[in-house]
């Protein structure tokens, strides 16, 4: 078993501001609900990270429902779109409160804004503002946000008052994200949102102030992060068009959420959505600037737009092929140590290489540039530091393309055998775990075949096998065949087939045996797979028949 | 029958099989595998996205991302036990192979022939290599049980036994459970190398881990075929051992007859050793 060690890691680092409040729970004494002004004490540090840590135990004990809270693609959020913002701290509630405590809180607060909408007034804007921040801070610094408590007690359409056109922005911002930290939430929850959503939309607009629009923006990437169903609503309400407005933006914020909530907004299943985005008017400029210069952060969104873009849409497929992109994110797969921006570059690529043959090529030429021609530079230099390295998708999506790329002309197959990933292929496929091995055996099969027209078995490339074989790829399929996968124990079938046929002198059958192949093979007499049980008899039967074992010279 | 590649470009390998119309074998096929983005295959990826980028600062440790990151995989990787008749779910590769290795690895001591459950290698012991069983089948006994667990069918014949799986149980009419091995002159050595320690019906194999080195699996095998020999009962495998020499001896006369009848007695019977009676019976008949 791999030993894991106990080192800490920061997933991600924010801007942690601490209040008095969560002081005071560390102290272990409850704040009950009025609002009085507090001055923030030193203890800003200290307090923070116990509030994290309380955070950690929560989201890792508490059980399913907060793991499907942290794997869902929508984003809670905790401190807001604006840097700094001070003031916000001062808004006054409790912060660690559970429960029954925190649902009775949040429902005053409910019954509290719905009275400060009905006022008139010079004080009716200062009152509202503050009921709203009270209401943010409890959606947004609890540990569990009482979400569904505020749904229940009617929040939304009083939110969706908050949001009409000419109120003022704090007012509005404040509103939005409450109906961020709501979306983030099951189903349900999101669903209530449906009376906000044209709003929401609106004030994506040009003529709305940065914080407001990302604000927005974060709420619709939460609400498209639901379903197909709301996706749809979306996109039927002009949400692709202003959000793609939005990702051309120099505000890096801006940019990133946006490019986030896109991502959300596209990814299908039906293809439609990520059509239309590419041919909106300056979106492939935007995601090419992006790519070349973004940091890591609005990289990583943006490169997961492109993920689905190829994924889903040709068209947005050949454009891309056709434009600087590839480039870019063979550079960027390359150079960069980010996991999270290398995963979706990788993937981009993949599923470029996957699309045919021409297609490929591309991805290949690029790095073979007019500049220096530095290995490590192009696609199999940056294929290989991903086989090398420490992280299981990275390897397993690795060795996908280099399968895609193997399942080319000959000439991509020798590409991949005289490189530096044939060793790295032939470790992970003795040594890594399952899935990774699936895929490598993938690789290295289709480096040794080519598939043939019209003649019933495929070409062996004989001189990669025989060099894999004698570089002990055996085991490794062998033991693919013994595994319950079913696609496993077919390739594993495939592959020893090939072996047994192409090695002359009948080596093949030697080699299988002495690697107990043939053992394995006869496990599926009793396998319910009909498919997979004719394939090991016929294979026995041909290669350890009756006259086997009078032949063994060994 | 021409390989269409096209067709199976969007399509994920599972397709592969239907190419074996007319193909004896469905042989390695190169095809590029695209998948759709919500696929299983990109799950950890997705989630390690997730993981990431979560703006709730959790100070994950490692033990606890990869908690979570398995968790969601467990939860639609569960491994299913293929082999016919078990049904078991396991919930890691490890797990399946201990299981593999404690359910379904009963072995023949005699022919090296493994069977997925121990009711089924004592079948198979009994039919193959027992000659008492083939005795009573000769005399018209039931003896053929039908493979099924719980059924309790008994048939007097392999052939109307195979009639009975096909027809009741619905067996492929290809299946033999007698089907014919041919060990290896090295499984041959290792099975006489067996039962000179005496190990009885059932032997263990060493546990076959992919990360073991080759020489560890063989020690441990070794050691396994110790540790049975030694625990056998020395009488029961004094009996069984005589019986099979009972049963494969070459020197047992198909006729025995006592009496002075010497003439079909000794059909066996070396030449030499026959000149040598027949002078004896010669002198006797004389003295």
């Amino acid at each position: 078993m791999v030993q894991r060690s106990c080192r800490r890691k920061r997933v991600r680092v924010q801007r942690q501001r601490a209040t008095l409040q969560q002081g005071m729970a560390h102290l272990g004494t409850k704040v009950v609900g009025e609002s009085p002004s507090l001055k923030r004490e030193p203890l800003k540090f200290s307090a923070g990270k116990v509030a994290a840590q309380r955070r950690r135990q929560h989201a890792v004990t508490i059980g399913k429902e907060r793991r499907e809270a942290i794997l869902r693609t929508k984003r809670l959020c905790r401190d807001g779109v604006v840097g700094d913002n001070e003031d916000q701290v001062d808004a006054g509630m409790i912060l660690d409160e559970e429960g029954a405590a925190l649902d009775a809180q949040t429902n005053e607060t409910v019954g509290e804004l719905k009275s400060a909408l009905r006022i008139q007034g010079k004080d009716a804007l200062r009152k509202k503002l503050e009921v709203l921040r009270t209401l943010r801070c409890l959606l947004s610094k609890s540990t569990v946000p009482p979400v569904e408590t505020a749904v229940q007690a009617g929040v939304v359409p009083l939110l969706v008052e908050c949001l009409s056109f000419g109120s003022p922005d704090e007012q509005l911002l404040e509103a939005a994200w409450c109906l961020t930290n709501i979306a983030a939430g099951e189903a349900e929850q999101t669903k209530a949102l449906l009376p906000a959503l044209p709003l929401l939309v609106a004030h994506l607009g040009d003529r709305s102030s940065v914080p407001i629009a990302e604000q927005c923006a974060w709420a619709l990437g939460n609400v498209a992060g639901e379903g197909e169903e709301l996706r749809n609503i979306l996109i039927a309400q002009g949400a692709l068009p202003a959000l793609a407005r939005m990702m051309l933006s120099d505000n890096g914020s801006m940019a990133r959420t946006a490019a986030w909530a896109l991502s959300n907004l596209i990814k299908g299943p039906h293809p439609w959505a990520a059509t239309e985005l590419i041919k909106i008017n300056g979106a492939l400029d935007a995601i090419i600037r992006h790519m070349k210069k973004a940091d890591d952060e609005l990289a990583t969104e943006v490169a997961w737009v492109v993920v689905y873009l190829t994924a889903l849409s040709n068209s947005a497929t050949s454009l891309l092929v056709n434009s600087d992109l590839v480039q870019l994110l063979v550079g960027r797969l390359a150079a960069s140590e980010c996991l999270q921006l290398l995963i979706p570059v990788l993937r981009s690529i993949g599923n470029l290489v996957a699309c045919d043959s021409h297609v490929a090529d591309e991805v290949l030429a690029a790095g073979y540039g007019t500049t220096v021609l530095n290995a490590s530079d192009n696609v199999m230099g940056a294929l290989v530091k991903c086989l090398s390295s420490d992280h299981r998708v990275l390897k397993k999506e690795a060795a996908w393309v280099l399968s895609n790329i193997a399942a080319g002309s000959l000439a991509h197959k020798q590409l991949i055998y005289f490189s530096d990933a044939l060793p790295l292929l032939l470790h992970l496929l003795s040594t890594a775990p399952f899935d990774i091995r699936k895929e490598v055996a993938y690789a290295l099969g289709n480096v040794c075949v080519v598939q043939s027209e019209g003649s019933h078995q495929p070409n062996l490339i004989l001189d990669h096998l025989v060099s894999l074989v004698d570089r002990g790829c055996l085991p490794g399929f062998i033991s693919l065949v013994r595994s319950p996968d079913l696609e496993a124990a077919r390739l594993g079938l495939q592959f020893l087939e090939m072996v047994m046929r192409g090695l002359p002198n009948g080596r093949g059958p030697k080699l299988v045996e002495r690697e107990d192949g043939i053992d394995a093979m006869e496990r599926f007499q009793f396998h319910e797979n009909e498919h997979l049980r004719s394939m090991a008899n016929e294979l026995v039967d041909k290669y350890f028949g009756e006259d086997h074992g009078h032949l063994d010279e060994d | 029958m021409e390989v269409k590649v096209e067709e199976r470009e969007s399509g994920i390998s599972g397709t592969v099989e239907e190419e074996k119309e007319g193909l004896d074998f469905p042989y390695w096929s190169v095809i590029r595998r695209k998948y759709d983005p919500d696929a299983p295959f990109f799950a950890s990826g997705n989630i390690e996205r997730e993981l990431l980028s979560k703006q709730v600062a959790l100070d994950l440790t490692q033990d606890e991302e990869y908690e979570l990151s398995n968790m969601a995989d467990a939860e639609h990787g569960k491994i299913c036990c293929p082999i016919a008749g078990c049904g078991a779910q396991l919930i890691s590769l490890e797990d399946f192979e201990d299981h593999y290795l404690s359910r379904h690895s009963a072995s023949c001591s005699v022919c090296s022939r493994v069977y997925p459950t121990s009711r089924l290698l004592n079948i198979h012991i009994s039919e193959a290599h027992d000659s008492f069983f083939q005795a009573k089948v000769a005399r018209g006994y039931a003896m053929y049980e039908c493979l099924v667990e719980g059924c309790g069918a008994k048939m007097t014949s392999y052939k109307s036994r195979h009639q009975h799986l096909v027809d009741k149980h619905k067996f492929p009419d290809s299946f033999e459970f007698l089907k014919k091995h041919h060990p290896s002159k090295r499984q041959r050595q290792r099975r006489q190398a067996c039962s000179k320690k005496g190990a009885v019906d059932q032997k263990m194999r060493g546990v076959r881990e992919e990360h073991q080195k080759r020489e560890e699996r063989e020690d441990d095998q070794k050691g396994i075929e110790e540790r049975k020999g030694m625990d056998v009962d020395g009488t029961i495998e004094d009996l069984v051992s005589k019986v099979s020499k009972l049963s494969t001896a070459d020197s047992t006369p198909s006729v025995v007859s006592f009496g002075r009848r010497h003439t079909r007695g000794l059909a066996f019977v070396p030449r030499n050793l026959q000149r040598e009676k027949k002078q004896d019976l010669l002198t006797n008949k004389k003295g």
